[in-house]
């Protein structure tokens, strides 16, 4: 019986304390500033506790506002840890409990012992009664994988978020290329004199220089940010806890239990797809919560072989026959009539609509908007083409993408519900969307036979109705 | 007993041949009554134009028109659309279909329900309705709402798919 009021060391002040160096001319305010955080972090300190009982834990926190957590250990998917640069120092981690029921995860511990985290995981994971494991050390586990800084710059390169950064810093590159551009102008003019040459060239060179430097600031950054996350990841497989480790400066410490996955996808994005690789994630069920995203465990870059060995081991024994990897050639195709749909209401529907306005307001050149068309017809061909699906007796994969590639795994007996949607036109042709609903979200098959989807309907109602298993 | 009996797919039960319950005769009826409300406030609000700025509309005959003329098909769907819903209990689980143009059925098996609602609004009460609400996990809101069945329908159903939902755990 452990029921001792646990108490927590002040370090969080010590984060602080790093803030009061500041300039002289802002001693003063700097000294504020330092009196107020230290103040508040020793109060929110002071008033912080934490009760673990045999089956629960509870946590009284607030120094105004008094708040009571009280988490039933049943109810903890995992035990996720975050250990920033001072913790790391100290030996602290911060324990992040991921609750189903809730749209985020409601209870943080900050600053424990990290075999504290450890022991409390250790009796989280396994149910009371039954004798913690040997392999209690995660040193003596081998990795699964580990990633090294080759992967971080694949990480970086294929990082869509790049392009929200480009968009986001795009007009201020502006500004400073245009300030760059006449600096550099004047300067070649006064050297040559030959100011119309000279403009043409230097404005060449100009542009060009801005869009490499741009490019590879955007790199750098990107790469820079995996480095952060993902810096030694390392992912372990614990008797039958997934578990990833990784970060530069605040090491994330993740765990997931392979039952309570839900789905398994494998993405490959443009990028991904030049560089051979792949990323991993494992999906959990998400929360009753509105608005409450799925809860994934990711696996950044993985190359086919590695992907094919974890689906392997996440899956077993079930999946033995759901290759992911895109070009397998167990993927069957999904009805051509399904480009029909997409090219009517994407593109023919709006250019019908559009060029004739766009023509009150530009004149000629809105039959420009036409060129949609084409690219709509293409678009639409790419994800027919890499849309399929095959099954097997226990589970399914789909497989997706325009650009890239998607391919989502499951398991029948964690589904929750089945549903076969018909519109009139697939009426006509015999066809039918077979839609899934997993504890994670759905995920459709859409224009296959009539008889395939409603046979495959039944076929999942049928094992999920027979399973003895949990679904979670 | 583990038994692990090999399972040809024909045999497997389909839904071909299955008999559909419809919804309460009355639903209709609390549908239409409820959207001639809703057409009552737009006739309202189209005349709202004439009565604040005369200067510019001389009336609101050509509004009022326009929602006539929408208010007919409106009125009319739930006579196309109710009749086409349905919904069958099994023995495992519960199937409910919808959809004019587009067509969906929906299965639940009971040992994936974690609960079950009912409920009506005071306008539901009046035509003696009530809706059926089914909560899977990972969903959210009803993850499948059986609207407009009879008043102990609703609560017959209910409490037999709790019972169902029951015996599944204790099986486990």
């Amino acid at each position: 019986m452990q029921n001792a009021w646990q108490s927590l060391a002040p370090f969080a002040a010590f984060v602080y304390a790093y803030e009061g160096e500041l300039v002289t001319s802002f001693v003063l305010g700097g000294t504020a500033f330092f009196v107020i955080t230290t103040t508040v972090s020793v109060l929110n300190y002071w008033f912080f506790r934490f009760q673990l009982n045999d089956d629960s834990i509870l946590i009284r926190q607030g120094v105004i506002k008094k708040k009571q957590t009280d988490i039933k250990f049943d109810r903890i998917q995992g035990i996720n840890t975050q250990q920033n640069i001072v913790f790391r120092y100290f030996g602290l981690v911060t324990i992040k409990f991921d609750t189903a029921g809730s749209s985020d995860n409601e209870g943080n511990l900050p600053a424990v012992s990290r075999s504290f985290a450890e022991s409390l995981r250790e009796r989280i994971g396994r149910p009371l009664g039954r004798a913690p494991s040997v392999l209690g050390d995660k040193a003596e586990l081998e990795p699964l994988l580990t990633l090294g800084w080759r992967d971080m710059v694949r990480i970086g390169l294929s990082d869509r978020r790049a392009l929200v950064v480009f968009a986001a810093i795009s007009p201020l590159i502006e500004r400073v290329d245009d300030k760059a551009y006449s600096t550099a102008v004047n300067y070649i003019e006064n050297a040559a004199g030959d100011v119309f040459q000279a403009s043409v060239t230097v404005a060449i060179i100009v542009f060009v220089a801005a869009v490499i430097g741009l490019i590879a600031l955007l790199g750098a950054v990107s790469i820079a940010a995996a480095l952060l996350r993902y810096h030694n990841f390392e992912l372990y497989l614990d008797g039958n806890t997934l578990r990833s480790r990784g970060g530069l400066l605040t090491q994330h410490e993740v765990s997931m239990h392979l039952g309570k996955m839900q789905t398994l996808r494998l993405q490959q994005g443009v990028v991904m797809r030049m560089l051979n690789r792949y990323r991993l994630s494992a999906r959990q069920a998400r929360s009753s919560h509105k608005q409450s995203k799925s809860k994934n465990f990711i696996v950044p870059i993985v190359t086919s072989e590695v992907a094919d060995h974890l689906r392997e081991l996440f899956l077993e024994p079930e999946g033995d026959e759901l290759i992911q990897i895109p070009a397998s050639v167990r993927f069957n195709r999904i009805s051509p009539y399904f480009m029909r749909a997409r090219i009517l209401f994407v593109g023919l529907l709006p250019t019908v609509i559009g060029v004739p306005v766009l023509w009150q307001i530009f004149g000629a050149i809105s039959l420009l908007a036409i060129a949609w068309l084409p690219v709509t017809v293409i678009l639409a061909y790419q994800s027919w083409r890499h849309a399929g699906y095959h099954c097997s007796s226990e589970g399914f994969v789909r497989r997706s993408g325009v650009l890239g590639y998607r391919s989502v795994a499951l398991l029948y007996r964690k589904v929750q519900r089945v549903s076969v949607t018909q519109s009139r036109y697939q009426r006509r042709k015999n066809l039918a969307t077979l839609r899934v609903y997993m504890a994670s979200g759905s995920v459709k098959i859409p224009y296959i036979g009539q008889d395939t989807a409603n046979q495959l309907r039944d076929y999942i109602l049928y094992k999920v109705e027979s399973s003895q298993q949990a679904w979670h | 007993m583990f038994q692990n009996v090999e399972i040809a797919l024909g045999d497997l039960p389909d839904m071909e041949e299955l008999e559909w319950q419809q919804l309460h005769p009355r639903y209709v009826r609390r549908m239409q009554a409820e959207r001639i409300v809703v057409v009552m406030a737009a006739l309202a609000a189209s005349a709202l134009p004439y009565l604040l700025l005369d200067g510019m509309f001389n009336s609101s005959i050509p509004l009022w028109l326009i929602v006539i003329v929408l208010a007919v098909p409106f009125l009319g769907w739930p006579l196309i659309a109710v009749p086409r819903r349905g919904y069958v209990i099994r023995d495992k689980d519960i199937i409910f279909k919808s959809g004019v143009v587009w067509r969906s059925v929906t299965a639940i098996p009971y040992n994936r329900v974690q609960h079950v609602e009912t409920s009506n609004t005071p306008f539901d009460r009046k035509f003696g309705i009530a809706n059926l609400k089914i909560f899977t996990a990972g969903g959210s809101g009803g993850d499948l709402q059986i609207s407009g069945l009879g008043l102990e329908t609703a609560e017959q159903l209910r409490i037999y798919i709790l019972e169902k939902v029951g015996a599944s755990i204790e099986n486990h």
